[in-house]
């Protein structure tokens, strides 16, 4: 390992842990702090080097804000390994799904500590600020399937971390196990436990459908609540939130503000999750951790206004050894109270003559 | 016998197929004058409902109106049903029995929100069939004011006509007008028109229209002739409307060649795509749109500095070509984005339509002689010369299918 690297690397994961046990970065740090990962990044890793030297970075003109750093595509790390290490040497990967393609990629990850101390950070403040300790019923990839699942991993951590009692999964080959986690949900109400539902939003409706086709409910403990994710890529029911967010919170017999939805990419080492103030609104606001920012940009890649609605990229400080700024398809606002997220156009659509007839069944 | 609520075919029927006919291209005339105040008034309308520029709607109104001749309607009727008079009544036909078109009841037209007008060309067909016609029309009511000009033609035609703006979910109009009628024409995707279908009565016609993708083929030979023209015609045909019609050219095939020819005509028609800007100006494009295709242009762009492919772009993102994308990739269909995929023959394009299973519609070609070894190879139903990807006659088919014998039924006297 040459010792330049070595010294580099360890004086930046210095100030991200810093930044993450503060949970504080204003402005002026966090640029700083950007534009010093991106400089370490562009040193060390040859693929995403080549491509801000495309768009003319070089030694001599290094990005001096966040929002002037060259984003890598999504798409990007099905193409490359964009890590500062050569991948044999990376001690975690996990497998980017893509949006439109068939092709997938790997977000390599040095080591996991700064990878976990960024998301217990965000997933403390967000979803255990009271305290909270919690039982995890998963309906999340199992670990022990899919290993490189970045959200198997994550919710495997917490709950390692911060569960009271071993956590429960029971979404097996994209089957849900109902009557396990029905169990699950007694043994903890026995026990005086409250649980953490942690679901993505298809596997959520297919519990609520299939609580609903029985006729039933299953209120959980006291203090329960639910961590939502995902959507509903590639998948051809989809549920607007309002309406999943009202069933759930009937059938967990939860206030619909214990559902927090978070947002991240496979990608991404850290994550957003609803601000606590709008989680009795309709609309939810997502607000980053510190060290995690999200520009929003016109097709030009130029950063907008607040206000405006363009493609979100975001720069996350603790993707120290992989891409610093990553630039995605979702659309969203910057508002005064954090990031409003507007999806995106769902996959590459084949061109017909019409969008007519969709329009008839669907509005 | 099933009736639509508004639409009377009575008057219709009355008249002769070539008094409809006469009236319907007399009323096309007068919307191919550009200067036509119903049509200044849908342009603006069009333009606001679909972000696209006046050239760009005028281009397409002219291919519209213009192609709609007295002529081409009935050299299409001819061909399809034997004669012009069979619409009115019985006709001899030689070694068969006597038989009369006998235009079917109802027709529901539900058609496009991304195209312009293309309900109009299988409403002038269903009205010469003498067919009573509802229309599913959009908000820029293109499709009511052409009524309104063939009902100042000819009277029956307005009263055979129903034009109507409901919205989707309206299920007292959709059960009436998809449940009544005996012939549904319907564009979209594979769940709309399914859902559709099921709406529809067991033995109406359903005359679906899916969403479909359009390519080129650029052949070795047509590269060492005049690529200057050919990369204009590319440019339109994938340009205009932004991609968004099935008949838009949503990926490019390439033969390679020893000289680098291939690669030079990237360039070419990156010039093409510069000078089709200033002649089509672009409209401003919905954000999910633009991020999605700036999505794809970056990630060709960062493939490109790491050694694979390239990307030429317009500064703002008005036209896009990416050259040698990866094979496993989709193109994203319109917004500007021309993929370039380079083959050896025409094996390796159909190795990559197979691969996505692309449904083709349409193939631009340098040169129709290869017409049916590439129909044979690639599928599609329409192959035409660059730069006429999206200009299909009148008289020829729509979709591979007839223009008027779906309105028919056929009478027979033995």
């Amino acid at each position: 390992m040459n010792e330049d690297y070595r010294a580099q690397a360890d004086a930046l994961d210095a100030r991200i842990r810093t930044a993450i046990a503060d949970f504080a970065l204003d402005e002026p740090a966090f640029d700083a702090l950007a534009c010093d990962v991106f400089a370490h990044q562009f040193r060390w890793n040859a693929p995403y080097a080549a491509y801000a030297r495309s768009l003319g970075v070089s030694e001599n003109a290094l990005p001096r804000t966040a929002g002037a750093i060259p984003a890598v595509p999504g798409e990007a790390f099905k193409d490359a390994a964009l890590c500062t290490v050569a991948p044999e040497r990376a001690a975690l990967w996990f497998e980017t799904s893509g949006t439109t393609q068939a092709r997938s990629g790997r977000h390599y990850l040095e080591s996991p500590a700064l990878y976990e101390a960024a998301l217990l950070a965000g997933f403390d403040r967000a979803l255990l600020a009271d305290g909270a300790s919690l039982r995890y019923a998963m309906l999340v990839p199992d670990p022990r399937e899919r290993p490189h699942s970045s959200l198997g991993y994550m919710m495997a951590t917490i709950a390692r971390e911060r569960g009271a009692g071993e956590a429960g999964w029971y979404l097996h080959d994209e089957r849900l196990e109902l009557p396990r986690l029905t169990a699950g949900v007694a043994h903890a109400q026995a026990d005086g436990v409250a649980v953490c539902v942690a679901t993505t939003a298809f596997a959520l409706v297919a519990l609520l459908d299939e609580l609903a086709a029985s006729g039933r409910r299953l209120p959980l403990p006291p203090g329960s609540r639910v961590m939502e994710t995902g959507g509903f890529k590639g998948r051809t029911r989809i549920v607007g939130r309002e309406e999943l967010y009202a069933r759930a919170a009937e059938a967990f017999a939860i206030d619909e503000s214990a559902i927090v939805a978070e947002y991240g990419m496979t990608e991404l080492s850290s994550q957003y999750y609803d601000s606590p103030a709008s989680r009795w609104s309709a609309i939810r606001i997502k607000l980053p951790v510190p060290w995690l920012r999200p520009i929003v940009v016109d097709v030009a890649g130029n950063p907008l206004a607040d206000g405006s609605v363009g493609a979100i990229r975001h720069i996350d400080c603790a993707n120290r050894s992989s891409a610093v700024a990553i630039q995605t398809e979702d659309l969203g606002v910057i508002t005064a109270d954090g990031l409003l997220l507007l999806g995106r156009e769902e996959g590459a659509a084949l061109r017909g003559c019409s969008l007519d007839a969709e329009d008839l069944l669907r509005r | 016998m099933r009736k639509t609520s508004c639409a009377d075919s009575t008057g219709l029927r009355a008249l002769p197929a070539r008094t409809i006919v006469r009236a319907i291209a007399d009323a096309a005339g007068r919307w191919a004058d550009a200067d036509f105040p119903p049509r200044v008034r849908a342009t603006a309308a069009i333009g606001e409902r679909l972000g696209y520029t006046t050239p760009v709607v005028d281009y397409a109104l002219d291919r519209l109106f213009r192609g709609i001749t007295s002529d081409a309607l009935t050299a299409a009727i001819t061909g399809e049903l034997g004669s012009l008079d069979i619409l009115d009544g019985f006709a001899e036909r030689n070694g068969r029995p006597a038989a009369w078109a006998r235009g079917t009841n109802a027709v529901t037209i539900v058609s496009s929100d991304t195209t312009i007008g293309v309900a109009i060309v299988p409403l002038v067909f269903a009205l010469a069939a003498k067919c009573a016609v509802t229309v599913k029309d959009r908000t820029d009511a293109l499709v009511a004011a052409f009524v309104e000009t063939l009902g100042e033609e000819r009277p029956e035609l307005r009263a055979a006509t129903d034009v109507r703006a409901w919205s989707g979910g309206d299920d007292d109009i959709e059960v009436q007008t998809l449940g009544d009628a005996d012939v549904v024409v319907a564009f979209g995707g594979n769940e709309a028109l399914r859902s559709i279908r099921a709406r529809c009565a067991p033995d109406a016609t359903f005359i679906p229209f899916g969403h479909r993708a359009s390519a080129g083929y650029l052949t070795a030979a047509a590269l060492a002739g005049d690529t200057v023209a050919l990369a204009a015609g590319v440019a339109r045909d994938a340009l205009l409307y932004d991609g968004d019609g099935c008949l838009s050219l949503h990926l490019l095939f390439v033969e390679r060649t020893s000289d680098g020819a291939h690669e030079r005509f990237v360039d070419t028609l990156a010039a093409a795509c510069a000078a089709n800007a200033v002649e089509f100006p672009a409209g401003p494009r919905k954000p999910a749109r633009a991020a999605r295709v700036g999505a794809y242009a970056a990630a060709a762009a960062f493939r490109s500095a790491n050694g694979t492919g390239r990307v030429l772009r317009a500064p703002d993102g008005t036209w896009t070509i990416v050259a040698d994308p990866p094979a496993d990739d989709l193109p994203p269909f319109g917004g500007g984005v021309i993929p370039i995929v380079f083959v050896d023959g025409v094996a390796g394009a159909a190795a990559y339509v197979g691969r996505h299973a692309l449904p083709l519609q349409a193939l631009g070609v340098a040169s129709v002689d290869d017409a049916r070894e590439l129909a044979v190879a690639l599928g599609g139903v329409r192959i035409a010369p660059f730069g006429h990807m999206q200009d299909p006659p009148l008289a020829g088919h729509h979709g591979g299918r007839a223009r008027i014998a779906d309105f028919i039924r056929w009478v027979d006297r033995a």
